[in-house]
């Protein structure tokens, strides 16, 4: 992030500790995550110890400190998702990216979340891929989804290296 | 100036300075609680519990952690009933299973009369008492450390995981760790924790007089507050 940017989100919070939570709510609605430069500026426009930025940002889950991928998968862990198997695609998006729980893929393309609950228990199990809601979603649809996401990608890619 | 308030701790009026403790008061009047977190000096976060004691208000009793209760006029407070010996049993146990390896939480388990533990051992290096975060806050007013994560996630880190180059590297929250002097025939293995339970000796007294300050050697692993 650009320190005009952050500049920008400080402009007229500046020595107001009170105002971190949401000054650090604004650095990741811009970048997405909220990089370790950018709080390193929040702690000095605020006035608010780099400690307690961190604390703070890394204890709500709202907050994110590594980029994410370009698709994220968010799978439901609620009660009525893990009954019908959540466990089962938790597994086969780890195991098919070869990537953790919270992890973004090398190329930048995956990463996967998980959450407590979506809300939309009758159509559990449920994934949901950048705000896109799949329902009943089995491992097989699961992995048929990945396929065809990051499928054509990184053929284009290859398609450019290899003109 | 200061003010003075009578407070009645385990039937004992008590003459206490207004604004202190009901932790320290007991101390300093030579009534044992057993604590952990409290460091005189440092503000009071509450977080072993173990200090636990009954606030009577009007005929009912909450339970509630000394430390964080400040002396009112008239208060009464119970620090050595069934109900709390019980439950300080308790988290004596939880502690000494998270961390066996530290001799002042052995001490304490030995204290709160824990003579066998029903939990599986974790072995682990820290007990979240935050004796450390406050001393760097408070005294050398450094925030090098604080706590970081939430949940089971929760540990004590420098920001971003890096010694920053503001901390004073004074070690102070090494030494002010509960977990730096190992019990005494040293280190257990993973896989090979016991409850030391060798300390036992010194609670003689302590049984015929439950609740008063023996000047047991049990707490000088950990600073209890009476050396202060």
């Amino acid at each position: 992030m650009s320190p005009l940017a952050i500049d920008q989100i400080l402009d007229g919070r500046r020595s107001q500790p009170d105002q971190l939570i949401e000054v650090l709510h604004d650095v990741q609605e811009k970048d997405g995550y909220i990089p370790e430069e950018a709080m390193q500026a929040v702690s000095q426009g605020l006035g608010v110890p780099i400690m307690e930025v961190y604390r703070v940002a890394s204890f709500y889950k709202a907050f994110r400190l590594k980029p994410a991928g370009k698709n994220v998968l968010t799978i439901c862990m609620g009660t009525a998702c893990h009954v019908r198997g959540a466990r089962l695609l938790l597994d086969q998006a780890t195991g098919q990216l070869g990537i953790e729980l919270g992890d973004v893929t090398p190329d930048g393309l995956f990463s996967i979340e998980r959450v407590n609950c979506l809300g939309t228990c009758a159509l559990g199990p449920i994934v949901t891929e950048n705000e896109t809601y799949h329902h009943h979603v089995t491992p097989g649809k699961l992995r048929k989804l990945i396929d065809t996401i990051g499928g054509q990608q990184p053929e284009e890619t290859q398609h450019a290296q290899t003109q | 100036m200061q003010q003075y308030v009578n407070v009645n701790i385990d039937g004992a009026i008590i003459r206490a300075i207004r604004g202190t403790s009901v932790l320290d008061t007991a101390i300093e009047y030579g009534i044992c609680i057993p604590h952990l977190c409290h460091v005189p000096g440092l503000t009071d976060i509450g977080a072993c519990r173990l200090c636990i004691v009954e606030h009577v208000v009007n005929g009912r009793s909450k339970v509630t952690t000394s430390c964080t209760l400040n002396v009112e006029e008239g208060m009464v407070i119970l620090t050595s009933t069934d109900k709390i010996r019980k439950l300080r049993h308790n988290l004596a146990e939880l502690l000494v299973a998270q961390a066996p390896n530290s001799r002042a939480i052995q001490d304490i388990a030995v204290r709160c009369g824990v003579t066998s533990v029903r939990y599986p051992f974790r072995n682990a290096d820290c007990v979240l008492c935050g004796r450390c975060v406050r001393t760097c806050t408070e005294i050398w007013k450094a925030r090098a450390i604080g706590f970081v994560g939430r949940g089971k996630d929760r540990h004590v880190d420098y920001p971003f995981g890096i010694q920053p180059e503001f901390c004073k590297q004074c070690n102070n929250c090494i030494q002010i760790c509960p977990m730096t002097i190992t019990p005494c025939n040293g280190p257990m293995k993973p896989g090979e924790e016991y409850l030391c339970g060798q300390c036992e000796s010194q609670l003689i007294v302590a049984d015929e007089t439950p609740g008063s300050c023996v000047w047991c050697e049990l707490g000088e692993g950990f600073a209890c507050g009476r050396y202060a």
